[in-house]
């Protein structure tokens, strides 16, 4: 899969995405329990098999071949919430997309009354990328403090506070990394 | 022999007491309201009502506390600490000491002035704000008093600094271990915030000749271009107009501003323009540190709040010196304030002291201009800036080896080495971008590995747009007055005009200053009532448009639909709060005296207000808040006030929250969601404007009020998000309600989700949750209810 086309066949490329786990906003160290840092597979093949797993995206999916992965994710059937102004790049994409604050997403993912995005019910996974990285980080601090729902960033920076995160990835890198994340979920 | 206050009787005249003290104040003090003078829980009922409906979330930046000396303890995931507290009720702790630091910074403000000016001009001296019989809303509404002179506001003090030494001691480890209660407590200490602003403006409008809601102020020059580098250049920093009202006389005594520059940084900008008109205002707190590298200042006056701790190093690196005229902020300076004008210069000049403590406002008057004099050609003839040269200036872009260290240390994120690099092709565009997008905080120049300056980087290479940084600001009014209140009151109500939306707070925006610009414009266009203060009050005032006007010069400055004002500094806050009692008492006629949570009650359900503080970063924003929120008005943040770690966000889908009773019989009404929230964030300026319109639907709109609210809302969703909100159809309450140009989409919408339509009379007839009832009284206080329902 090349870093415009996610549809295409992947070149073969090593990646490692567990190398530079460290906060990537320099004072951003929470406490004693941060991330597990991660490759690929792992998000991958835990989105696959999540029983309600959900993307979160926000305003940093701007760019061409990030918004192409978000596209692909969605048509793998992965529900999205739209954080912050997102939903203006998957409006005519036909996704199963839901405009939310991250703020409130972030408080309602610990209620366990929440209803969901469609009325179906809370998340046993969520995942994340391409939101402002200490309004995530924040917003997930939440989630690791207060709820049980298993939190993972496929962002291209470190993000102490999830459970599973990539570390610091060069854009190209982060591109392939999300790639191998799209070929673990189901076609 | 001297008498104190007191009572006492005369012997055989044991009927006649007599009184020594205020005369004439007890009638004044009669409260109406049960609550005046509040002690730390008296308005717990409240702020349960409150945080039942809008949660406190916490965002942790820690999930350690090391308060004492059990810890460090490891709270991850909500665990009890070595003293009991968890993750929860360290976080509500938390909120409960950002809000009192906050609170006591105002008020310690307020106390300051109002010992001065008691000295100055006598506790006796009349206060006068302008046209308004109700002219301390705040005061009257928590204290149950009436104050008439600004020696009624002692007492007022001494109960906010008493509060605040109670919330304080809830604080200590051992004491209150609740995080519903330190939320109450926090809510408590943001509306003593709210008063110790209140009386901090009213004394010093009253007696140092501010405008006096003035809605035609005159305009005042603002930006970093706007002075002559040429004349000697004083600059003020912070918020207390005090030492530089001294500076401002002697100058204007003396025949020296056209050949001295003044101007001031931050809120004591404000208040220097409102004193004089003369003075100019460079801009927000993001300004001090690149104007005084610029080495454009010959001498730099700090007095209190949002200034730099850096200062005093920053500016002897330049050879400024700094006159520190506050005990709070004093360097480690000797205080010189007993020695002679003359004296202090010389020393000063010769560089043997770097700068002084000078707490005597005569001798700050008088010895800043002559300072100036004298400094600036000794330092204009060095050429004296921190900003490297042309030559040396190139040598460091090409230092650059893109480590991102800068880009990963910067609050912003900025990307610095793409410019760095595109300076190197002798491209400064990419500069220019970076320096309204920068804070101004310097955490680059620490990370830089190649020791690169960043910040003096960015500010060299922007040369030409800092030239051309010059705007306009209305300069601060003050209060709105009782006649416009009556004016527009009505409207607000009723929600014909569609909300009043207060810009506030700092400048630690998420993508620069000119988002407050574009924000305030779009909702201006749509009639909104935009007030502002503070560092966003500047901010407003830097940009143009193509006709080369700024926002404050195209649109007028009364409190009426689309207009634009400005109230002033950061404790002219409590006007903007203060406005909501207003509407409460002149339009709708509720007692305030003592009756906090009434008029508390009604705002939250009547008045369209909504406050954004887009730039947030001091503890003092989070307590004007957290006051704000305790009134029953929403906020709203920029992205990095998720590091504030509390905001209260309601729950739409858990119906039984939004619940409230009709006045008129106790009768028990879900409604809908309105106003949503109480405190939240938004990540983009983008999300933030149909975030704002939904925020100021109230339960009290009428049909019309409701149109034109969903108006915006929609149309701003679908602008900004490209989509239909998901939730406009829960605010709808009959067909009247629905915008008057999208009525028939609208209603075909609602009956593909199974409303009942009557299309041939284009009627509603089953779907909404509830009816437009036009004497509705929507209240969350069952004793307000005239006959409570069994």
């Amino acid at each position: 899969m090349n870093a415009k086309n996610p549809s295409e066949k992947q070149e073969e490329k090593v990646i490692d995405t567990t190398r530079q786990a460290v906060p990537y906003q320099t004072g951003n160290i929470p406490g004693p329990k941060m991330a597990r840092a991660v490759m690929p597979a792992v998000p991958g093949k835990m989105l696959a098999r999540a029983k309600r797993p959900l993307l979160i995206v926000g305003s940093k999916i701007d760019s061409e071949d990030v918004l192409a992965r978000v596209v692909a994710m969605g048509k793998a059937g992965i529900q999205i919430a739209s954080v912050g102004d997102s939903y203006k790049y998957l409006a005519d994409k036909g996704l199963d997309a839901h405009y939310m604050n991250m703020h409130a997403l972030a408080s309602y993912l610990c209620d366990p009354q929440w209803p969901g995005l469609d009325g179906k019910g809370g998340y046993d996974l969520v995942v994340f990328f391409g939101i402002t990285y200490y309004y995530a980080s924040q917003a997930i601090s939440a989630l690791k403090n207060f709820s049980n729902i298993k939190v993972i960033s496929i962002d291209k920076y470190y993000h102490p506070n999830a459970d599973m995160s990539f570390g610091n990835l060069k854009q190209d890198v982060f591109i392939a990394a999300l790639d191998e994340v799209i070929a673990q979920l189901p076609k | 022999m001297t008498l104190k206050k007191g009572s006492f009787v005369i012997e055989g005249l044991e009927n006649v007491q007599i009184n020594i003290g205020k005369v004439g104040a007890e009638e004044e003090e009669i409260a109406q309201g049960p609550t005046p003078r509040p002690e730390i829980i008296g308005l717990r009922d409240w702020d349960y009502r409150i945080i039942d409906r809008y949660n406190p979330v916490y965002t942790p930046t820690g999930d350690t506390c090391d308060f004492c000396t059990y810890g460090k303890c490891d709270l991850t995931g909500n665990k009890e600490g070595a003293c009991g507290i968890d993750l929860e009720g360290q976080s509500a702790r938390q909120a409960l000491m950002v809000s009192i630091m906050g609170a006591a910074c105002h008020s310690a403000h307020g106390r300051h002035l109002l010992n001065y000016l008691i000295k100055k001009y006598g506790e006796d001296f009349k206060i006068d704000v302008g046209p308004s019989n109700l002219q301390a809303p705040l005061t009257e509404t928590i204290m149950g008093i009436q104050p008439k002179t600004i020696g009624d506001f002692r007492p007022v003090l001494d109960y906010v600094e008493e509060q605040l030494t109670q919330l304080i001691a809830t604080t200590n480890t051992g004491q209150e271990g609740a995080a519903r209660d330190f939320e109450s407590k926090a809510l408590h200490a943001g509306m003593l915030d709210l008063l110790g602003m209140e009386v901090a403006d009213i004394i010093q409008i009253s007696c140092l000749g501010f405008p006096k809601s003035d809605e035609k102020a005159p305009m005042a020059e603002i930006g970093m271009g706007i002075l002559d580098p040429k004349k000697p250049v004083v600059i003020c920093v912070g918020h207390n107009i005090a030492a530089p009202a001294y500076i401002l006389d002697y100058m204007d005594k003396n025949g020296q501003f056209d050949k001295i520059e003044i101007a001031g940084l931050c809120c004591t900008a404000h208040d220097m323009t409102r004193y004089n008109k003369t003075a100019k205002i460079i801009g927000s707190m993001s300004k001090e540190l690149k104007y005084i590298r610029s080495g454009i200042p010959d001498v730099l006056v700090t007095d209190e709040q949002c200034v730099r701790a850096d200062i005093l190093k920053e500016a002897q690196k330049l050879h400024i010196p700094v006159i520190a005229t506050n005990e709070k902020i004093t360097y480690g300076l000797p205080d010189r304030s007993n020695d002679s004008v003359d004296a202090i210069i010389d020393d000063l000049v010769s560089g043997k002291q770097p700068g002084v403590v000078l707490l005597d406002f005569e001798k700050i008057g008088e010895l800043v201009p002559k300072l100036a004099m004298k400094m600036g050609p000794i330092r204009k003839a060095k050429g004296l800036t921190a900003l490297p040269g042309d030559e040396e200036f190139k040598k460091l872009v090409t230092k650059c080896t893109k480590c991102l260290q800068c880009t990963r240390d910067c609050p912003q994120s900025l990307p610095i080495s793409d410019a760095m690099a595109a300076a190197v092709n002798g491209d400064l565009s990419l500069f220019e971008i970076l320096h309204d997008k920068c804070v101004g905080c310097g955490r680059c120049d620490y990370s830089c590995p190649a020791d690169i300056p960043v910040l003096n980087v960015i500010e060299k290479a922007s040369q030409r747009v800092i030239r051309e940084e010059k705007g306009k600001m209305r300069i601060g009014r003050g209060q709105i007055g009782d006649p416009e209140i009556r004016e527009e009151g009505r409207n607000l109500v009723l929600g014909t005009t569609p909300g009043v939306l207060a810009f506030v707070g700092c400048g630690n925006y998420p993508d620069g200053t000119k988002d407050v610009y574009d924000i305030v414009e779009e909702m201006i266009q749509r009639s909104y009532i935009i007030i502002t203060s503070g560092c966003s009050a500047m901010d407003v005032g830097m940009f143009k448009d193509k006709d080369g006007k700024t926002l404050y010069e195209r649109y007028p400055g009364r409190f009426v639909k689309g207009n634009l004002l400005n109230t002033g500094s950061c404790v002219s806050n409590a006007h903007i709060a203060a406005t909501t009692i207003k509407v409460a008492s002149i339009f709708a006629g509720r007692k305030t005296k003592g009756n906090w949570e009434e008029i508390a009650d009604y705002v939250l359900n009547r008045v369209g207000a909504v406050g954004i503080a887009w730039g947030a970063y001091s503890q003092k924003a989070f307590a004007i808040g957290t006051g704000c929120n305790r009134l029953g008005i929403p906020v709203v943040t920029g992205p990095h006030g998720t590091k504030y770690r509390r905001a209260f966000i309601g729950k739409p889908y858990r119906k039984e929250t939004w619940n409230v009773l009709d006045g008129r019989d106790g009768s028990v009404i879900n409604i809908e969601p309105a106003p949503e929230h109480l405190m939240i964030t938004a990540e983009t300026k983008d999300e933030l404007m149909p975030l704002l319109a939904k925020l100021c639907f109230r339960p009290s709109d009428n049909s019309l009020g409701r149109a034109i609210k969903l108006t915006h809302y929609i149309e701003l969703s679908e602008k900004y998000l490209k989509k239909l909100p998901d939730d406009w159809h829960i605010y709808v309450r009959n067909e009247a309600d629905l915008p008057v140009a999208k009525r028939e989409q609208l209603m075909k919408l609602l009956g593909e989700k199974g409303w009942k339509i009557d299309w041939e009379k284009k009627k509603i007839l089953e779907g909404p949750l509830r009816k437009v009832d036009v004497s509705f009284q929507p209240t969350n206080v069952p004793r307000l209810c005239k006959e409570v329902k069994k």
